[in-house]
């Protein structure tokens, strides 16, 4: 985080992936699948939002550790906004899923364990948020908060594993539904796919960095 | 870790310090009993007469969820007076077993007093007794661990009891549905080998939660 604060090869890097990414993603062609036939397009836009969800709160645990061992304040404030943009992937994320499956699967939401576990995350870090607020004492707030993060996340890692051993998914490619075998065959998915992820990703961090930003400036300006 | 004998005795009187207060204050435990049964008796006044295994097993869970969530937010909330002078005898390593130690046999003891309660009113539908007390006490392992944890967390906020649910419930579940789903395949007469992959995966979260709650603990116990 704090490279990516001073360097910015990385944000002309997410430009032209992103600028790829709509382009190729709404342009390039698809393999024609039955039912999800031109929604399968949603992959390059859907999917990333998860990978880069799961990426910012990592980040965010890494930070909460770093604050732990270290006791910087900086890194608290990093951890708490790359919490915050993880939550706001996961609020995209979800919304454009069930945008997609009301229309593939007649409903927006139908008990997929894979819906259930972004489910689960997300009231994991509101849950994060509410504690913060909760408690008055600045350090105090610093620590539990990271303590919690930890924690929680730790816990969730498991959920995605035991999850969808309970019950069948309707995802693609799960389950005997057409789609993410075909795309892990078709190279034209693959071609936008990958770039995609990555695009998306940066674009969370440089969001991430954005803010932290304006909270180490608002600090320091309580401070003075 | 590395307990020495002078270390095992301050974990035992930890425990017995618990049991003293819990048994002098009474009320918290004789609540907890008249929560468990009236909430049983509103289920059974709810169900009655349409409770399939499946249902009755949902059920018990539930119930045991929500009574094991008040029973153990009291663990560390209680001891907000006497904090400071824990602070400087023990080290948080010895509390924190000595913590997970006592409620777990709380838990225990709470769930096989709700289990008899339960079946008398809805019904029994066990047939392997040694495997279901199995299933719940990894559960039982699973729940008094984690709401410790929690609850030593949510002792440092303002509204205690509201975050006590508000963090305990989405961290809760991995365990929550794992010994659901085992607890049922239980009552569906599987035997001890068909289940035992579940089985090893609910023990495996029992461990990942005691293990985070001994490495974390000790940031949430010093200020």
């Amino acid at each position: 985080m704090g490279y990516l604060l001073k360097t910015d090869w990385w944000k002309w890097l997410c430009v032209v992936l992103l600028t790829y990414t709509v382009i190729g993603g709404l342009l390039l062609p698809v393999p024609k699948l039955p039912i999800l036939n031109e929604t399968i397009r949603t992959l390059h836009f859907h999917v990333p939002m998860w990978f880069g969800m799961i990426l910012l709160f990592l980040g965010s645990v890494i930070y909460a550790v770093k604050h732990l061992s270290g006791g910087n304040i900086k890194y608290d404030t990093y951890s708490v906004q790359l919490a915050n943009m993880g939550i706001a992937f996961g609020v995209l994320g979800i919304v454009t899923g069930m945008i997609w499956a009301n229309y593939t699967w007649g409903e927006p939401w139908s008990n997929d364990p894979k819906q259930n576990a972004s489910a689960i995350s997300l009231l994991i870090y509101l849950a994060y948020f509410v504690l913060r607020s909760s408690i008055q004492d600045e350090q105090q707030r610093n620590r539990i908060s990271a303590v919690f993060n930890i924690f929680a996340f730790f816990l969730m890692i498991p959920l995605l594993f035991i999850l969808p051993r309970m019950s069948d998914s309707l995802h693609p490619g799960n389950g005997g539904n057409p789609g993410f075998n075909a795309y892990d065959l078709d190279s034209n998915l693959r071609k936008v796919f990958y770039f995609a992820v990555i695009g998306w990703t940066l674009l969370g961090f440089w969001m991430a960095t954005i803010a932290t930003r304006l909270s180490l400036s608002k600090q320091k300006l309580e401070d003075a | 870790m590395n307990l020495h004998l002078h270390d095992v005795s301050k974990v035992l009187h930890l425990i017995k310090k618990d049991l003293i207060v819990d048994w002098r204050q009474q009320n918290p435990i004789t609540g907890i009993l008249l929560y468990l049964s009236s909430t049983i008796f509103a289920t059974y006044m709810a169900f009655e007469g349409f409770v399939s295994t499946e249902v009755w097993n949902a059920l018990f869970w539930i119930i045991l969820l929500f009574t094991s969530i008040n029973a153990i937010s009291k663990s560390f909330i209680q001891e907000e007076r006497r904090s400071h002078y824990y602070f400087f005898l023990c080290k948080p390593n010895e509390i924190i077993l000595a913590k997970l130690i006592y409620s777990f046999v709380y838990l225990f003891c709470i769930a096989i007093v709700s289990l008899i309660i339960y079946s008398i009113l809805l019904g029994n539908p066990i047939i392997n007794y040694s495997l279901f007390i199995l299933n719940l006490t990894l559960g039982c392992v699973g729940l008094s661990g984690a709401f410790t944890m929690v609850s030593s967390i949510a002792f440092r906020s303002s509204n205690r009891s509201i975050m006590m649910a508000v963090l305990g419930f989405p961290v809760i579940i991995p365990v929550l549905i794992l010994s659901i789903s085992n607890s049922y395949k239980i009552l569906d007469s599987y035997v001890f080998i068909q289940i035992q992959g579940n089985l090893t995966a609910l023990f495996s979260v029992d461990v990942i939660i005691i293990a985070l709650t001994f490495v974390l603990f000790p940031f949430t116990w010093k200020s």
